[in-house]
């Protein structure tokens, strides 16, 4: 869900920016941390960007009409962790903004906070929890991808609240009213289209399992055990 | 599937004009049109914008329109909730839906206009970024802006990779269609789920690949950038200021002014 430019009036995209920009600068830290560690990562991580740019501008086949594309940052949640993931979603959003018109600058803070901050943490945490109760790990990945998709929608829908709430003034009930009109009118186009990219994440990692697994293992997302078991190979 | 407008940009007759200056031009509108309390100035800035991407910058008219037309799905949902649930004032239209009442008020209809032209204004001011000045130009002045080194690094790793993958995409989709991959919904999903894993794996070889043939060209994890010296010219700086000038002195009058 992009926000367009010009969309949040004046104090509002600022303090998107504000709350945005020291995750931002967490996750380079965190990604520095992690390429002086292993040079090999960084290429690895700008293949990563340039694959959920890609993803991203890939049309998702519709169910109500409208044209819709995964946002590919619950993928890279899974992969690389909330951190990492946030600073790949700002350079792809910047991207976006510049190339497809996707998004703006000024709400670029507003967006990346609940593309590249929210949805992925959400995302990796139901990630983490499934794998720990050891449930299947194609529905984690579905799960893990729509509901990333579902919080993304719900701050959307909250960012635009806070901005425009009904009654002209910022109270509560005010704020309550219009999210739940922002909320309910992007819910047609939102649920089915998390539940296509939960089902297009979950197809994307049997298909790596199935033909080059030991990517996946190397980078931790899976174990070597919990690979042989999908596959249906004793070990 | 997506038009890049980056192929545009590079062979558009404003790409070797200084790009401070272009940037200071889209930041300005862009600041100064979300910051308007009016239609007025946002809509004044979006005909501007336009007429140099068009004018000077020799997009097709046809093309363009197109370009703007695009995103209007989300800017119209968006104000149209605004003109309807937000505003006190006095009722211009009400009528019933399925036993919901709906009203759009004067200071509800005045604020979505309000949010559209902004949106109208800051997109043309994009577009003309987007139109006028290849991505390799923005580069240069990433590098002098001291944001950290590694996330400008990436950003040009990813700006180089973004092109291979999408050729790889659009190769293998144009395969699975004519082989009826994608004729009805069920296949649709299979075949995309496929594209997106090769994809994944294709792009995690090159990854290994791009790390091997830059370690042994020495890659010390800064490549260096050649930025072009490019002197701003007098009419340049004239037509800047004008627009300039004429937005403020816009913004300054026009602050009160209610439309509807």
């Amino acid at each position: 869900m992009h926000i367009m430019e010009g969309f949040l009036p004046a104090p509002w995209w600022q303090a998107w920016f504000a709350v945005s920009i020291p995750v931002i600068l967490y996750g380079i830290y965190k990604m520095n941390k992690l390429v002086s560690e292993k040079r090999e990562i960084l290429p690895l991580l700008a293949v990563a960007g340039a694959f959920i740019f890609v993803l991203s501008s890939l049309k998702l086949p519709s169910v109500v009409g409208s044209c819709s594309h995964p946002t590919g940052t619950g993928v890279a949640a899974i992969i690389f962790g909330p951190a990492i993931s946030a600073v790949l979603g700002t350079i792809v959003l910047l991207y976006q903004a510049l190339f497809l018109a996707h998004g703006g600058i000024t709400t670029l803070g507003a967006n990346v906070f609940s593309m590249g901050i929210v949805g992925p943490i959400v995302a990796y945490l139901i990630y983490k929890a499934g794998m720990k109760a050891k449930l299947n790990f194609y529905a984690v990945v579905f799960l893990a991808t729509a509901f990333g998709d579902w919080a993304t929608y719900v701050v959307t829908s909250v960012q635009l609240a806070l901005a425009f709430p009904a009654g002209d003034v910022l109270t509560f009930a005010g704020f309550m009213s219009s999210f739940g009109k922002f909320a309910t009118v992007f819910a047609v186009t939102q649920v089915p289209l998390a539940i296509m990219e939960g089902a297009l994440s979950a197809l994307l990692f049997k298909y790596v399992v199935n033909v080059k697994s030991d990517i996946l293992v190397e980078m931790k997302v899976i174990e070597d055990a919990a690979v042989k078991k999908l596959r249906g190979t004793s070990v | 599937m997506t038009n890049i407008l980056d192929d545009y940009a590079l062979m558009s007759p404003l790409r070797h004009i200084n790009n401070w200056l272009k940037l200071a031009i889209v930041f300005f509108g862009l600041l100064a049109g979300v910051s308007s309390t009016s239609p007025i100035t946002p809509l004044f800035i979006a005909f501007c914008m336009s007429f140099a991407t068009v004018a000077f910058g020799r997009v097709p008219l046809k093309f363009y329109l197109k370009l703007v037309l695009a995103p209007a799905g989300f800017a119209l949902t968006g104000v149209i909730i605004i003109a309807f649930f937000s505003g006190s004032g006095q009722e211009l239209i009400s009528f019933e839906l399925a036993g919901y009442p709906l009203a759009i008020r004067a200071d509800g209809l005045e604020l979505a206009l309000l949010v559209l032209s902004r949106s109208l204004g800051g997109m043309c001011c994009l577009y003309f970024l987007a139109l006028t000045t290849p991505m390799i130009e923005l580069f240069a002045v990433l590098k002098a802006s001291r944001l950290p080194e590694s996330f400008i690094e990436l950003s040009m790793l990813i700006y180089r990779y973004i092109f291979v993958f999408l050729d790889m995409a659009l190769s293998i989709k144009y395969a699975q269609t004519v082989r009826l991959g994608y004729s009805n919904f069920k296949r649709s999903i299979n075949s995309l789920g496929m594209l997106t894993s090769t994809l994944f794996i294709r792009s995690w070889e090159q990854g290994d690949k791009l790390f091997l043939s830059m370690n042994s060209r020495c890659y010390d994890g800064k490549m260096a950038l050649f930025e072009v010296h490019r002197p701003v010219k007098v009419v340049e700086m004239f037509l800047t200021s004008v627009y300039f000038l004429l937005t403020l002195v816009l913004f300054y009058f026009t602050k009160n002014i209610s439309i509807v």
